[in-house]
């Protein structure tokens, strides 16, 4: 038998970004064995032990030779398990189990997917990345696994053919079956089909925090939550995804990719809709939060990217994890660098951070007494440093609702009335700020706040007033401005008067006297 | 008449030499004032093992230092600390009349606050948040009669009783368990400043230098109830160091003041024991000053009692609020829906009203008339 050789095109995810792999196959006469070779990690190693499971289950067999796979560039790490189908391929090519029919020019074709033993064609992370790369190198179609299609499905211009089992890619191949194309989904069908799982509501009373979250959307400002366990500031944070203007389609796909890569996608999503929103628990650590580890992978800030990232019981959070956070914060994306990899993952999220006011829970409760000593309260507090407070514009306390109120409290507003509000004060700021570089208002440095926010002389004299009477910061004065901004957008006021100001001094609780 | 710079000094000299108050009495006895005790000691004028057992002779030789003099003379300048002893014009008769009165005392700020009628208010550190709030509306009102209120300037009560004093316009004394030197606690440096400017008084036992002990705040307190016409318990445990307070008053024959608080609270045991032995019981500034005959004072000092005064005009709003929130304390919710106000007004209606002090604010967003 004389030596073959085949080529096929696969693509890898370095970061969020595709690159085209070409797997080579060689197969000549010697002992028999699969060599993998172009640095492939572990899992890409073990594929050969796959692919020959997979192949002979796929009614084909394989041909005692010595097989040599390449994956060029061979300088690149190759990572994970979707390059098994075009090594599978490419196997069966080389030793002639596969006759390509001339009329299928395969050279144009991508190929991913994981491979199970009995030949199933299993879902692979970063399909979105991979794909949007391949477009961008004039492949003209892929040949993907099936729960992968429908991620992809909003991507113009390029073919997606979903797969199950290897026998459809070979009878493909060999020009005996047609495979169906995935249907195109527009973003804005998906937009419709979509559906929130919480909704304003579904939450009782709680009239003062609800306002706070509208400001807080409204302006993309960050906000503290401050109230005693079980008052609801979850669910509050939980309603913020859906009160936000919705994305764009470049933001889905920018969220998307990053949940792609970290396969964080469920099986048969399309591209992100909704806001994403990330809680991660307190005990996470630092390169789980903003991203690293061995393969320098994307965190919970950028996995928040576009979304809200909601840190409940912010104080009992490592200071390290907690400092960590305000590079993401004042930046909007994160470098991650690691001995073999830099990154640079987008990271610009709301921050929305909740807390007990002290370690037992009840300071301020009128339901139960708070056992905790003035020194536990304050050293409670100081656990969340002022760099990080400075970042954070709205802080408001949330008492919990008495049972007999959610009784009778009747029905609250919905999201789509919040959220009709927020739109229209985001799209004064869009205007307000183009060419700026800036979207909202959360965004305004402090000599941005001398210029676009201006109050009239009574708010003037008011605020004055607060910051000598309520003891108030420098810093709690650029945020009392740059929320009192919001308010007026929201009001569709041009000017900043002292109903917007003496909200906005609403939102400054832990500036007041009795927490300190 | 206040003592010299150098005349300061000695008294250091002679507190700083760890003697027990009775012996420095006693020395002072012979040798009228330190200064003299110090001239006597160094030239040797005076036979000393005739006056001292040999363990308080040593103390005194171990302490003859001129170094230590000028360092003292330094400090003291340095920090405006001044000193009186026992045969000094300048200390308080009444404190003459208690078991162990100290023999010299260190002050800053205004030594004739003490003048005053005075009333000490003693309580926990670790005090509940319903006490420290009783406690500075209390010494609010009382020291808008003319009353000082004399503490300890510990953290939770006694840093209560300080401001709450000051925000009623009257001087307030504290006693302290340290040098005035030293900085302790040192999340009340801006009180005891504050203390300063508004005419009150910083006293101590302690020469400058003297570390803060754990023993040295139950002796102080003896001070504290010995200054005073009336001792107020606020809050404490029933193993309260607070407690020592009110034996040291009982010794003096003051009266003894029992805040009653709440008596499902585990704060107020102390209180509710205290009660049952025979503590007088009050509920307002009012019952104090009548059980103690005071009540002929001049009237108080005017304080926010009338909105008009306050000099902003009502808007609907602002008088919705004020009526919603005639009956009693509420929660934010309940505020709007007792007044009608959006949350969005009713939040900036809030700002004003606390603004110009009409209503307080409490922790978990709680709101209040303020009286």
């Amino acid at each position: 038998m004389e030596d073959i050789m085949s080529k096929t095109l696969s693509f890898g995810v370095d970061g969020v970004n595709g690159y085209p792999v070409h797997v080579e196959v060689f197969s000549m006469n010697g002992i028999p064995a699969i060599d993998i070779i172009g640095l492939p990690d572990t899992s890409v190693r073990e594929s050969k032990n796959r692919i020959h499971a997979a192949i002979i289950n796929s009614g084909k067999s394989i041909i005692p030779k010595r097989i040599t796979v390449n994956l060029a560039p061979a300088d690149i790490k190759k990572e994970g398990p979707s390059f098994d189908l075009p090594i599978a391929v490419g196997v069966m090519i080389s030793m002639g189990q596969i006759a390509p029919n001339p009329e299928q020019d395969l050279t144009h074709t991508a190929f991913f997917g994981e491979l199970s033993l009995d030949g199933c064609v299993q879902p692979i992370n970063g399909a979105l990345p991979m794909v949007i790369c391949a477009k961008e190198n004039g492949i003209h179609e892929v040949i993907l696994p099936e729960k992968n299609a429908r991620e992809v499905s909003c991507i113009q211009g390029i073919r997606i053919l979903p797969v199950n089992h290897l026998k459809q890619v070979v009878d493909y191949c060999e020009g005996t079956v047609k495979i169906p194309p995935q249907e195109q989904i527009s973003y804005e069908k998906l937009k419709c089909e979509t559906v929130t799982t919480v909704d304003m509501s579904m939450i009782k009373g709680q009239k003062g925090a609800r306002r706070a979250i509208e400001v807080a959307a409204a302006g993309g400002h960050n906000m503290l939550m401050v109230g005693v366990p079980g008052s609801g500031k979850t669910m509050l944070a939980r309603c913020i995804p859906s009160i936000l203007p919705p994305m764009s389609f470049e933001e889905s796909l920018e969220t998307t990719r990053i949940h792609s890569i970290s396969g964080k996608l469920s099986p048969d999503s399309g591209l992100m809709v909704i806001r994403p929103f990330r809680s991660p628990h307190h005990n996470a650590s630092v390169s789980s939060l903003v991203g690293g580890g061995q393969n320098a992978q994307p965190g919970e800030v950028s996995l928040a990217n576009n979304g809200v990232l909601f840190l409940d019981e912010l104080p009992e959070f490592p200071r390290a994890s907690l400092e960590a956070l305000r590079q993401p914060l004042e930046d909007g994306f994160v470098n991650v660098t690691r001995v073999r990899k830099q990154m640079r993952y987008q990271s610009s999220f709301m921050l929305i951070a909740a807390m007990n006011p002290c370690p037992c829970g009840f300071f301020g409760s009128t339901r139960r007494t708070c056992r905790c000593t003035p020194q536990e309260i304050r050293k409670y507090l100081d656990r969340i440093s002022g760099p990080l407070l400075d970042r954070i514009d709205l802080q408001i306390e949330v008492d919990s609702v008495p049972v007999n109120e959610i009784n009778d409290s009747g029905v609250s507003e919905s999201s789509a009335a919040v959220a009709a509000r927020v739109r229209k004060a985001r799209n004064i700021q869009l205007e307000r700020y183009f060419g700026t570089g800036k979207h909202c208002n959360a965004q305004l440095t402090n000599a941005d706040v001398q210029r676009y926010c201006t109050p009239d002389d009574e708010a003037t004299r008011l605020l004055n007033a607060a910051v000598e009477t309520l003891h108030l910061s420098m810093r709690a004065y650029q945020r009392i401005l740059k929320v009192a901004r919001t308010i007026a957008d929201l009001e569709g006021n041009s000017h900043i008067n002292s109903g917007h100001i003496a909200e906005a001094i609403q939102y400054r609780e832990l500036d007041q006297k009795y927490w300190r | 008449m206040a003592l010299t710079s150098e005349q300061n000094a000695y008294c250091a000299w002679l507190a700083s030499a760890g003697l027990p108050p009775g012996k420095l009495r006693y020395l002072l006895d012979i040798f009228h004032d330190p200064a003299s005790c110090y001239q006597a000691f160094q030239q040797n004028s005076v036979d000393f093992s005739e006056i001292l057992s040999p363990r308080f002779r040593i103390l005194l030789e171990r302490n003859a230092d001129s170094e230590k003099l000028m360092n003292f003379i330094r400090i003291m300048k340095n920090n405006e600390i001044q000193a009186f002893h026992y045969n000094d014009d300048l200390y308080p008769g009444r404190l003459k009349q208690i078991p162990d009165p100290p023999a010299i005392l260190f002050y800053q700020g205004t030594i004739s606050s003490l003048e005053n009628r005075v009333i000490a208010v003693v309580g926990s550190r670790a005090a509940s948040y319903s006490g420290q709030k009783a406690t500075r509306k209390l010494t609010r009102e009382l020291s808008s009669h003319h009353i000082s209120i004399i503490s300890g300037l510990a953290t939770g009560i006694d840093t209560c009783a300080h401001t709450g004093c000051l925000d009623g316009g009257s001087p307030t004394i504290a006693v302290m368990g340290c040098g005035l030197d030293m900085v302790y606690p040192a999340v009340n440096t801006a009180l005891r400043d504050q203390i300063i400017i508004q005419g009150g008084l910083l006293l101590s036992e302690y020469p400058p230098g003297e570390k803060p002990t754990g023993w040295h705040f139950p002796v102080r307190n003896r001070i504290i109830t010995g200054l005073a016409d009336a001792l107020i318990m606020m809050e404490a445990k029933i193993r309260s160091g607070s407690m020592t307070s009110v034996q040291h008053a009982l010794e003096q024959g003051k009266d003894i003041f029992v805040y009653p608080g709440d008596p499902s609270s585990e704060y107020y045991e102390g209180n509710h024991q205290l009660l049952r032995e025979g503590g007088i019981y009050f509920t307002s500034a009012e019952d104090i000053l009548e059980d103690l005959h005071w009540l002929d004072n001049p009237s108080p000092v005017g304080q926010n009692s009338d909105c008009s005064a306050c000099g902003i005009t009502m808007t609907p709003e602002a008088s919705a609020v004020i009526n919603a929130l005639k009956p009693g304390i509420l929660g934010f919710e309940k505020l709007s829906s007792v007044s009608g106000l959006e949350p969005s007004k009713l939040m900036g209606t809030l700002t004003v009203l606390q603004i110009n002090g009409i209503i307080e604010v409490m922790p978990g967003k709680q709101y209040q008339l303020k009286r």
